[in-house]
């Protein structure tokens, strides 16, 4: 593993991230705002790793952070998605382009 | 208590003042609780039954009583206190501790300054407590003979004025008072009101009365017992305020409202003067106590080496070049020269080094040379300005022009004769009026020459103009309004001249005389039934005995008859200016007015009492009605008749020189006055018998002048009533100054206030005629003040319209942005740490 | 040409692969599948780096519950036109403009981080040391190297373990079981 170094995984991490970005920011279904949601955060947990195993420091930590970070994106995943199916029920639509009554 | 009041006999006056006090707060407190339960009088109830003991509908006569009986309190305290400060035996520095407190600071300035190092270095050998602090204004009181002998009179007269009161204002103990005079000032101006045709009403405002004269004579002894110039400002405003509420006392009759008005804001005009004395005070000598001012102002008496050279004088220095440190420094003038220089050197108050001091003058150990420290405080040398000195004289002295009604801020005082008569015997003649030549009196060492003959001219100028006006008026409060503003007259010219303590025993002689003239006045238009005017008098001799006797005790006092008590005082003022005017041949005026005006006094004064109470009447509905007033009233006549006698008696009892109040007086003269007037007072000696014998011809002269035209001669209505020629009217229309005022001050005022509304006035504030379209906002208005502002919330306004886009409620758009922040930062963040 | 690097080329295509699918499909059911394919890819890369409790955590807890969830809401509500919903060309570009800046600038600041020496042994703590650490046992944790220090140094290190975060994201996950089923309570629904 030594030869692969660290930057491959932190790239990798970088363009996961991105594209999560990128889906956040254009997609109009709700659900695929969530999507992109759970890839930024996998994109941290693999940053996360990937320090713990190329940083002696961090061998343990970067694991805990990860398990955490799972647990926490399922959790946050939860709440989002019955929020969007309260919006469903209210709106008959998941269109974000409809949220927009904080319109100033 | 007693050892209280025996280590500190002053403290008497303290409490002697602090009763008037008491009075008005316990009157205040009552008739707040009465009107506060009024809206509740027929309820039945806690506040119903407050009110039923607080007097009803009323006034309660309870707290008048009051009033009176702590002012006769502070009257015997007064006099007690006289007694006690003529009987101690003690002396320097132990006689001030007995008689003087600095109570309380109530604002200190700046940390405390640091003691001269010679001081602590002695401190073992000299047990005397090291100097002072920082600047602070304080509250204290300094008891010398004259504030023992002012304080008696204000409090004697006082009383007596309560007294008279308590009978000539019953009028207003009434539930409902019908007051006419209002319904002649305000005739068409209520044509279309639930008023027409109706007598104006009010309720009785007996108490009201009381309460504001105990104000005044807290605020009056105040005055005379306060050592520092901040004590006074405060007590002087405090009676320009009672004055005014006084003066306004019936404020529906609109003469009299703006009567306390005209009083009120000339008299401000003169404080302004006051303040900026007291500014160049505090700057310039650090303190405003009275004692230390004049130990900055005058040399000292004496140093180590002996008597001083110049002791207790002026000392004047020219600014020389600075020390090597850049200290600058100022030296005496060459010796031929002494006395001029561009500035007033002060003295430190307590010196470097006690045990060696030197004084200023010419030869060894004497200064001649003073290092003047940058930043001075009262424990080294300063310098000020000549000219601001001579303006700091002037300002104060401007503030007592205005409260003692001198030229050119006069004009006040005869409107001032709309408030009752027992007000104008008071406030306008005793007290309040008084309290500029008291004041010009006790801060005589801070008066420059230059001060000193501004005053003397301006009293010479007053007295003799405002005696010319009297010869003509013929209202009897108006006679004796500007009789007071020219006896006023004569005790700045006395003070200016150099006869401190015959200006000052005029001030004391005069009270009392000016009151007795005031009450008798009162009494004579109370028994008339409110009449003023002295062409629809005559004849009340017999009618009003004893007014008529105390009156005629008064006018002879005031003219100056021999033993009576106003011409000890008139005498030793005209020997004074007589004296002044041998010795200074150019200022010739300052002897020829007064002396003049002595015949005009006795002239006006008689034609007064014979047009009042001898001939025949010439009114018979006044006549008929006339009847001499209770005992309440006429009893402080009497008493003051017999003040005005023999208040000044002395003995020899012919010899003028030889009053014994004028040797009391004469106790607290300043030492400057020795100083400055040495040679005048030599020569007032030698021609004392001139002067009077010279005052003595020239009131008789005008006493036989005014019998002769008004006693002979009876006067008849039409005669009275007759338009004279261009002189009389010039007299009669008190020399013009009013309306020069108005025209001069007044007109342009209001002209630059309208001018000033208009430029903020649109036309469109009024609605526009039917058929006009609404006229655009003036340009000028635009530019500035509204438009201004207008464009300011515009403005904002428009960029939170702008501001407002950002706001899509799209999620879409709010993600991009915190990417882009995200972006941006990280970029910034990459860009610093490569 | 390693194993491990063979195996990383593979992984890291099939991820990134599947994470542009996520973002370029429009249909919001392929979206989720190639989720799907991007999470098991994640959890692949975890095992190879040597983390196989978390890669095991991974597939259960992300692929086997969170995707699921995600697709049960995809079933709930995607109904008729929602399937499809297209967003104007211009911000696709921006985003995808957007985007390439951030990778670019993520990548050059990986590129300047300076780490030590790896540790003797290849591997990462096993789920014994993870379990001890959740249990609040601290001395699991090796002394170890810091970046920014000179090659070598050891520090000593305070102990820490992790029993408050694991006790606290238990509760977390009570509150928000009782959350979301509070907020997605059956409810009349809106005629549209």
């Amino acid at each position: 593993m030594t030869e692969l170094g660290l930057q491959p995984f932190l790239a990798l991490s970088a363009f996961l991230f991105a594209c999560g970005v990128v889906c956040i920011a254009s997609k109009r279904n709700a659900i695929g705002v969530l999507m992109g949601v759970e890839l930024v955060l996998n994109a941290a947990n693999v940053n996360l790793v990937a320090f713990a195993r190329y940083n002696p420091a961090f061998q343990l930590e970067g694991q805990v952070f990860t398990l955490l970070v799972i647990v926490l994106a399922a959790a946050e995943a939860a709440v989002a998605l019955a929020i969007i199916l309260n919006f469903y029920n209210n709106h008959a639509t998941v269109d974000v382009d409809q949220a927009d009554e904080l319109k100033g | 208590m007693l050892n209280w009041i025996d280590t500190n006999p002053g403290r008497i006056y303290l409490v002697a003042t602090l009763l008037p006090l008491v009075a008005f707060t316990l009157l205040l407190i009552g008739g707040g609780i009465r009107s506060a339960c009024r809206p509740y009088r027929r309820q039945g109830g806690f506040a119903d039954s407050l009110y039923w003991i607080f007097g009803g509908d009323k006034p309660l006569k309870t707290g008048a009583y009051l009033a009176t009986v702590l002012m006769a309190l502070a009257a015997v305290l007064g006099v007690t206190g006289l007694v006690l400060v003529l009987t101690d035996p003690s002396e320097g520095s132990l006689r001030e501790d007995r008689w003087a407190e600095r109570l309380t600071s109530w604002v200190h300035l700046g940390p405390d300054l640091p003691t001269p190092t010679e001081w602590d270095r002695k401190r073992e050998s000299d047990p005397t407590p090291p100097p002072l602090v920082a600047l602070k204004l304080e509250l204290g009181y300094k008891i010398d003979h004259l504030a023992a002998v002012v304080f008696a009179m204000v409090t004697v007269i006082s009383t007596l004025i309560f007294i008279f009161s308590l009978g000539y204002m019953q009028d207003e103990t009434e539930v409902v008072v019908a007051d006419h005079e209002v319904d002649r000032q305000t005739v068409g101006r209520h044509a279309s009101g639930p008023h027409v045709g109706q007598h104006f009403q009010r309720r009785g405002r007996f108490g009201r009365f009381f309460l504001y004269l105990s104000l005044f004579c807290f605020s009056m002894l105040n005055l005379v017992i306060a050592d520092n110039l901040f004590q006074v400002f405060v007590s002087w405003e405090l009676v320009g305020i009672c004055s005014f509420l006084l003066i306004g006392f019936y404020y529906e009759r609109p003469s009299a409202s703006t009567a306390a008005n005209k009083a009120f804001i000339i008299n401000r005009v003169g404080d302004a003067g006051f303040l900026v004395g007291i500014m160049i005070a505090w700057t310039y000598l650090g303190t405003l106590n009275f004692e230390e001012m004049f130990t900055r102002v005058r040399s000292p008496i004496a140093d180590s080496h002996g008597v001083a050279q110049f002791p207790n004088q002026l000392i004047r220095a020219n600014a020389a070049e600075p020390y090597r440190d850049g200290t600058p420094r100022y030296e005496l003038p060459p010796r031929d020269e002494f006395g001029t220089g561009s500035h007033l050197i002060l003295m430190p108050l307590v010196p470097e080094e006690p045990s060696h001091v030197h004084s200023p003058g010419y030869g060894p150990h004497r200064d001649q040379d003073f290092a003047v420290p940058a930043s001075q405080n009262v424990t080294t040398y300063g310098a000020i300005p000549y000219w601001l000195f001579v303006v700091m004289g002037v300002g104060i002295f401007l503030g007592c022009v205005g409260k003692s009604a001198q030229v050119p801020l006069h004009t006040w005082l005869p409107d001032a004769m709309e408030g009752p008569t027992p007000v104008s015997a008071l406030i306008h003649a005793a007290t309040m009026v008084a309290a500029g030549v008291y004041l010009v009196g006790r801060s005589f060492p801070l008066f420059a020459p230059e001060v000193l003959l501004v005053i003397a001219y301006i009293g010479a100028i007053t007295l003799f103009m405002a005696a010319t006006i009297a010869l003509v008026q013929t209202d009897i409060k108006r006679v004796l309004a500007y009789s007071t503003c020219s006896q006023l007259g004569f005790m700045m010219l006395a003070l200016g001249v150099g006869g401190w303590v015959a200006g000052l025993l005029h001030l004391i002689t005069h009270a009392f005389f000016k009151a007795l003239l005031f009450l008798c006045s009162g009494s004579v238009i109370h028994g008339c039934h409110h009449e003023q005017d002295i062409r629809k008098m005559g004849g009340l001799r017999h009618k009003m005995p004893i007014t008529a006797f105390t009156m005629l005790v008064g006018v002879l006092a005031i003219a100056g008859m021999p033993l009576l008590s106003g011409w000890y005082s008139k005498d030793q003022i005209i020997a004074a200016a007589m004296a002044y005017g041998l010795d200074h041949q150019h200022h010739f005026l300052l002897f020829l007015l007064p002396v003049l005006t002595t015949g005009l006094t006795a002239f006006y004064m008689f034609r007064l009492w014979l047009l009042t109470f001898t001939g025949s009447p010439r009114d018979t509905q006044v006549h008929e009605h006339a009847q001499e007033s209770p005992r309440v009233m006429t009893i402080p006549l009497i008493v003051l008749a017999v003040f005005s006698i023999g208040v000044a008696w002395g003995w020899p009892l012919w010899n003028a020189d030889a009053s014994y109040l004028g040797e009391i007086l004469k106790k607290s003269e300043p030492a400057a006055v020795a100083v400055a007037f040495a040679h005048e007072h030599e020569t007032a000696h030698h021609y004392h018998l001139a002067a009077g014998g010279l005052a003595l011809i020239l009131a008789i002269i005008g006493a036989g002048l005014a019998f002769h035209y008004f006693s002979r001669r009876q006067p008849t209505p039409e005669t009275m009533s007759a338009p004279g020629g261009a002189g009389y009217r010039f007299l009669l229309n008190k020399w013009y100054w009013d309306e020069a005022y108005d025209k001069g001050l007044v007109r342009p005022t209001i002209q630059l206030a309208q001018a000033a509304a208009a430029a903020d006035k649109r036309p469109t504030d009024a609605p526009p005629p039917p058929g006009e379209p609404e006229l655009p906002p003036k340009r000028f208005d635009l530019l500035t003040v509204d438009g201004l502002l207008n464009t300011v919330g515009q403005a904002v306004a428009g960029v939170g319209r702008w501001l407002r886009i950002v706001q899509t409620g799209q999620l879409r758009m709010y993600m991009l942005a915190l990417a882009l922040t995200a972006v941006l930062l990280l970029g910034i963040l990459t860009a610093l740490t490569e | 040409m390693s194993l491990p690097v063979v195996l990383f080329a593979l992984l890291a295509t099939v991820t990134a692969v599947s994470a542009l699918g996520v973002v370029l499909s429009r249909n919001v059911v392929r979206m989720a599948v190639w989720l799907l394919f991007t999470l098991i890819g994640v959890s692949l890369l975890y095992l190879l780096l040597g983390a196989e409790f978390v890669g095991a955590a991974q597939l259960i807890v992300y692929v086997g519950g969170t995707l699921v969830l995600l697709v049960f809401g995809v079933m709930l509500t995607a109904q008729g036109p929602l399937r499809e919903l297209r967003t104007p060309a211009a911000q696709l570009v921006v985003g995808g403009i957007l985007g390439a800046i951030l990778v670019s600038l993520l990548i050059v600041v990986s590129y300047h981080i300076v780490l030590p020496n790896p540790p003797e042994q290849d591997k990462l703590p096993g789920v014994a040391s993870l379990g001890l650490a959740f249990l609040g046992v601290t001395e699991t944790n090796p002394p170890a190297a810091l970046t920014g220090l000179p090659e070598g140094t050891r520090v000593a290190r305070t102990p820490v373990a992790y029993l408050l975060p694991f006790e606290i994201v238990s509760v977390h996950l009570l509150v928000v079981l009782i959350g979301a089923a509070y907020l997605a309570r059956a409810k009349r629904r809106v005629q549209s």
